[in-house]
């Protein structure tokens, strides 16, 4: 086979995943779950306990 | 090494480490930047270097690059991330000493590089100038450091991997890649080597390495700090989640291709150079996705930007970087590139990047981290974050704007042709012209470099009223949902 073939053949499934992590992305079902991932940084927060305790 | 002892029986995350680089962004961003006015103030008047081999323009430029990218730069990189992913994860840093390893290895690679670099020691090599024993230092350095990310990752107690870790991860694994396939010499002693590749090959790997590292280095691992600082510091989730993934995957998509339009009008084949040039202009999408996507974050906030000036500084990085990759695709047109290339337009965009993008965005990040490694509630003086952003904002200015009219005047100078044919001007006629744009330079950089004393400074006094603090991992981490109530 041609390897110019083979390049198109890679060039055309990588767009093909791109295009499908465009879709998983934005999906209605997943919605809910990313906002929480969104809300992460936040969640770390609450649960810190017994903050600032010198060592070293 | 009492990262080893402590690192499975305590609960509390690793904070020493990501103090240690911290202050050695400080230091090294300091260093760095003195070195850039140095060789600023060469560039303007030739004889201030008095011959001294050891302060050449050619042996010091690579000392600047070095020092600002890897050593300022990678430091910034280096603690964000250890910070970021522990926080994100809920465990401490995985990797015991390892972790201690990838600090005072960074920094012997610096020290090295400080030593060699003036002393003429390179392979010649733009960003990769470094010998290969040192070249050998840094990916022990950098495979432990991806260790010590990736573990931490695999023992986090959240079920989800947040968006911040999978730039950091991405700009990890890619450098690793670049670094070694680009650094593949033979060596024929301890100080020289030759590169495995030749010709327009080795033009294209050391591209191909060169923009993945803008690409990689200076733009993915900054975006994992985007990531987590902008959220926190307004206190706001990123403007869209399902933003950050395709962001993340469109730049992953693309970057890679970009590194051609360094080799426009060369030996290198016509096709690939149009390649390098159609994704260097896809790049705008994925660049301007995520840029909205940090600034947006402050939608419903913007009186903030008013009175805090950490979120300033986190805030008007975007908008550098915006510039900057609105810039880089039009350069990297073919017509375009014909008058930019090998002007000091080049190095106003390279500088609106360093200067505005990854300069501002770790400067704001590490303001965030030390008050929170010093058990502080805010900086010693947030009066002189105000002063630093403010000088160094208006020294960017100074620098590009400088730049570009002193770039496109020696681009249209050097193809300017009487009607016979001949070169209307010789090139010392385009130096002499640019004389006053390289003041110009000299003393927005100058500003910039005044500024990153008044953070050591601000640093150093918040330190002096600070003590070490260790944050307590909490306890058994709560599912997503159950947290949301809380």
């Amino acid at each position: 086979m041609d390897i110019n073939t083979l390049r198109i053949i890679l060039l055309v499934l990588c767009f093909g995943a791109f295009i499908g992590i465009v879709w998983w992305a934005y999906g209605g079902k997943r919605k809910q779950r990313f906002e929480e991932a969104g809300r992460l940084p936040f969640n770390e927060h609450k649960l810190t306990t017994g903050n600032h305790q010198p060592k070293d | 090494m009492s990262n080893t002892t402590k690192s499975t029986t305590t609960g509390f995350y690793n904070y020493r480490v990501v103090r240690q680089f911290s202050i050695a962004t400080v230091i090294w961003g300091l260093i760095g930047m003195l070195v850039g006015v140095l060789i600023a103030a060469e560039l303007t008047w030739p004889d201030i270097s008095m011959d001294i081999p050891w302060l050449s323009y050619g042996r010091l430029r690579p000392l600047h690059t070095n020092a600002v990218i890897f050593a300022f730069g990678g430091s910034a990189l280096f603690a964000t991330s250890y910070y970021v992913v522990q926080r994100t994860c809920g465990v401490r840093l995985f990797g015991g000493a390892l972790v201690g390893f990838t600090f005072w290895g960074w920094q012997l690679v610096i020290v090295a590089a400080a030593i060699t670099l003036p002393l003429g020691m390179t392979q010649g090599k733009e960003y990769a100038e470094l010998i290969w024993p040192i070249d050998l230092l840094i990916a022990a350095v950098w495979i432990a450091y991806a260790v010590v990310f990736f573990g931490t990752i695999v023992k986090r107690r959240t079920p989800h991997i947040y968006v911040a870790n999978w730039f950091y991860g991405g700009f990890i694994l890619t450098v690793a890649v670049l670094h070694i396939v680009n650094s593949a010499v033979i060596p024929v002693s301890l100080t020289q080597s030759y590169p495995v590749y030749s010709g327009v090959q080795d033009a294209m790997v050391q591209w191909w390495y060169g923009h993945n590292a803008v690409g990689f280095f200076l733009t993915a691992g900054f975006l994992g700090m985007m990531y987590y600082f902008i959220p926190k510091q307004a206190q706001r989730p990123i403007y869209s989640y399902r933003l950050s993934i395709v962001h993340f995957w469109a730049l992953i998509f693309t970057y890679m291709w970009a590194g051609p339009h360094h080799l426009h009008y060369t030996a290198l084949p016509d096709w690939a150079q149009s390649l390098g040039m159609v994704f260097s202009l896809i790049l705008l999408a994925p660049s301007w996705g995520g840029m909205i996507n940090g600034v947006m974050t402050l939608s419903g906030a913007w009186h903030k930007l008013r009175t805090d000036p950490i979120l300033k500084f986190l805030i008007v990085s975007l908008s550098f970087y915006g510039m900057s990759t609105f810039e880089g695709p039009m350069m990297s047109i073919k017509t375009v590139n014909a008058l930019s290339h090998y002007t000091d337009w080049t190095i106003g965009h390279v500088h609106s990047g360093a200067l505005g993008w990854v300069g501002l965005i770790s400067m704001g990040s590490i303001y965030y981290l030390l008050p929170r490694l010093y058990g502080r509630e805010q900086m010693y003086s947030m009066k002189l974050i105000e002063v630093h952003f403010w000088m160094a904002t208006i020294g960017i200015v100074l620098y590009i704007a400088s730049m570009w009219i002193a770039g496109v005047m020696q681009g249209l100078m050097w193809r300017a042709t009487n009607a016979d044919g001949t070169l209307t001007y010789a090139f010392i006629e385009s130096i002499k012209a640019t004389f006053p744009y390289y003041v110009i330079r000299l003393t927005g950089g100058a500003l910039y470099t005044v500024g990153m004393i008044i953070m050591t400074y601000n640093m150093l006094m918040t330190i002096r009223q600070g003590q070490t603090t260790e944050a307590a991992i909490p306890g058994p981490v709560t599912t997503p949902a159950s947290a949301a109530t809380a």
